[in-house]
């Protein structure tokens, strides 16, 4: 369970919707790598939920049950149907409904047209009070998507959170870890975060009755139709980078060995020279 | 790679797949291979909190109708959760063997209970806070049930139980927690001693019920056999459960509800050995080769999956029947089958899981073993754990291997069959 939760949550943000922004990403912990390529094996790899975007589900949970407030947790992810499958487990998991954006003219996003996407169907479902993302998913590890949607919603966005201290009087109290220690970062809401999971989260795990009840939460799949706009704005047509070419780095490292007592000088001096 | 679920993933719904993977990830941090180990080795204290975690989790009388407390889910469902439940306790000892009875009779005993026992004890197992199963076998013998000897009498609104019971499992575990026993007694005077039985829901604290010694299984350290003795046992008419003289027939019923789910189990245990001994024959080398090279190994290995798969199709096929028993009852039914059976058209294919998924699972933990070698017959892998848990289901709990074939061949073969 999440320790430390938000301490109070004031009327004004009641009966409004949180929305986590989840994606469906293969098991990098299965992924093996073709020696003769250098590429990934993605056949037989199972697909997961992707675990930030996990621990922002239950935060998003968390906030609702916590303070009773009628907030609507709603997950949202762009992806291909199979994603439903992602969907299902967070309606499990607590969601009140989920909403699958999947469109042939969707695929080959980079991460401009990815927030792009997200960002008109979070328009579209109307005020909501926060959006959480995970602050990054397992297979592109880019960390762009949650703050680059921020910016096209015109909201104000706090990244890597482990916490969330206190949400009260329309502003939001953050916590992250940074080299120096712990931040404590206020935003007025609503407001993006990305979140980062804690050593110590335990992700919910549902049960027979709470995946029975999934099965009659709603699920919707929304098209290019409902988003509106046209082809050139989503997809590999509204993305402004290209991959030209993905392979694995050729790294030889060269291993060195200091030996007996002068080793140790020569240690030390190769250390300087590298400080 | 080995694949001992093959394409079982694929061919799972939805809310199946979610299933599966709550419960193996709770098993990793709960119920991994070293505690199953530990857990079956003698003397192992009372593992509470796994009963809790399972039942937190559903999957304890999962069958139940949700307005008794249950989640309404069809047998279909409930026997893929004991082969998971099989797979990731190999012993078959308090999470699998005692998941699958506390189902199995648990739902029978709701069936035919009255509001206070359901609520009393029904409800709180499903909760995981008590544990109810089935006390039948008597110190003469078990596969008899018409001829039991403990007998019951009316004394007002109460009946007086007097009688022994042995070898029963979880009788230590329901002192500790609380709960009670499907208890049948002689109560009628009829033409043939199966209408002379019925069913009652006996509480293991009621008064005069001296519980006896537990045995030393050669497996499921876990999990308590004990007996015991009923003095004068007092319990209330409403404890009745079903009708008088109905008992052997409810009885019977309770039996397919638990066995299909301990077959069910037994394919998980078969799935895991092959898994585990799967692994060790692809890297393990003599020779210059792999051990799975050799087809000593590799064709045992393919014979006990394909019979691992004949068995799944074969536990489909009864939860398939057993959905179709209850449908008219409100269950839910996912087939597309529209017959129906006759109770000893079930029972004959429970017989038929029962005795072979059992065996199986034995046979392959005792042929992994010799795989392994020194290694297999050690407690670093969990391939003996297996052999010796599941041995008691090959024995006798739920029904010894003799009274299935008497079953089969009583179906098959006809009445000139029946030795009685």
């Amino acid at each position: 369970m999440l320790q430390n939760p938000i301490e109070h949550l004031s009327v004004e943000q009641k009966n409004s919707k949180i929305i986590v922004c989840i994606k469906q990403v293969p098991d990098t912990q299965e992924i093996k790598i073709d020696p003769e390529t250098g590429t990934l094996i993605r056949e037989g790899v199972p697909s997961i939920l992707n675990p930030f975007d996990e621990y922002a589900l239950n935060l998003a949970i968390e906030i609702r049950d916590r303070f009773r407030n009628n907030s609507e947790v709603v997950a949202l992810s762009m992806g291909p149907s199979q994603a439903a499958e992602a969907l299902r487990k967070c309606l499990a998991i607590g969601a009140d409904s989920a909403i699958l954006l999947s469109d042939r003219a969707f695929a080959g996003a980079d991460t401009y047209a990815t927030s792009y996407t997200l960002a008109k169907a979070i328009k579209k479902l109307g005020p909501a009070s926060l959006i959480l993302c995970g602050y990054e998913a397992l297979d592109g590890n880019t960390a762009q998507v949650g703050p680059e949607t921020a910016r096209l919603l015109g909201l104000p966005a706090i990244c890597y959170v482990e916490r969330v201290e206190a949400l009260d009087g329309g502003e939001i109290t953050c916590k992250r870890e940074s080299e120096e220690g712990y931040e404590l970062l206020k935003s007025p809401v609503p407001a993006l975060i990305t979140c980062m999971t804690t050593s110590s989260f335990e992700p919910k795990l549902p049960g027979v009755r709470e995946i029975m009840a999934a099965r009659r939460k709603k699920l919707e799949v929304w098209s290019l139709e409902d988003l509106g706009g046209s082809k050139d704005e989503y997809g590999l047509r509204g993305s402004l980078t290209r991959v030209t070419k993905t392979y694995t780095p050729d790294i030889k490292r060269k291993g060195v060995r200091f030996e007996g007592k002068e080793g140790v000088k020569e240690l030390i001096s190769a250390l300087r020279g590298i400080i | 790679m080995v694949n001992v679920w093959g394409e079982y993933d694929r061919e799972m719904s939805e809310e199946q797949k979610l299933l599966k993977e709550s419960l193996l990830s709770w098993a990793e941090k709960n119920l991994n291979a070293e505690r199953v180990i530990k857990m079956n080795q003698q003397g192992y204290p009372f593992p509470g909190d796994v009963i809790k975690g399972l039942a937190d989790l559903g999957i304890i009388m999962g069958v139940v109708p949700p307005e008794h407390g249950g989640a309404g889910l069809s047998w279909r469902d409930q026997a893929l959760i004991a082969d998971i439940i099989g797979y990731i306790d190999p012993s078959i000892a308090t999470a699998a063997g005692l998941m699958a009875v506390e189902t199995g009779w648990g739902f029978t005993i709701d069936r035919y209970a009255s509001e206070e026992v359901r609520e009393k004890y029904v409800k709180p197992a499903i909760e995981g806070k008590k544990i109810i199963g089935i006390a039948s076998t008597e110190p003469q013998g078990g596969s008899d049930v018409a001829g039991i000897r403990s007998t019951g009498r009316k004394e007002g609104d109460e009946w007086i139980l007097n009688g022994e019971k042995t070898f029963i499992s979880g009788v230590y575990e329901c002192k500790e927690m609380g709960g009670g026993y499907w208890v049948i007694a002689r109560t009628e005077k009829a033409d043939k001693p199966h209408k002379e039985l019925t069913s009652f829901f006996v509480p293991i604290d009621s008064e005069g019920l001296e519980i006896t010694e537990a045995y030393r299984d050669a497996g499921r350290g876990s999990l308590s056999t004990a007996g015991f003795v009923m003095h004068d046992v007092r319990v209330h008419e409403s404890y009745i459960l079903g009708e008088r003289g109905k008992g052997f027939y409810q009885t019977m019923e309770g039996f397919d509800n638990a066995r299909l789910l301990i077959g069910a189990s037994a394919c998980g245990v078969t799935r895991r050995v092959l898994e585990e001994a799967g692994k060790y024959v692809s890297e393990r080398e003599i020779f210059g080769h792999k051990l799975a090279q050799y087809e000593g190994i590799s064709f045992e290995f393919a014979d006990f999956y394909a019979n691992l798969e004949m068995l799944k199709c074969t536990y489909q096929h009864v939860a398939d029947m057993q959905d179709i028993r209850y449908k008219e009852e409100g269950m839910p039914v996912r087939t597309g089958r529209a017959k129906t059976y006759k109770p000893q058209e079930i029972a004959k294919w429970i017989a038929i899981l029962k005795w072979k998924a059992p065996h199986l699972a034995k046979d392959a933990a005792d042929r992994a073993m010799h795989w392994l070698g020194a290694a297999g017959y050690t407690d670093e892998y969990i391939l003996e754990t297996a052999w010796r848990g599941v041995m008691s289901y090959c024995v006798g709990a739920e029904g010894g291997e003799n009274i299935q074939k008497i079953v089969i061949a009583r179906e098959s073969l006809g009445d000139v069959a029946k030795p009685y």
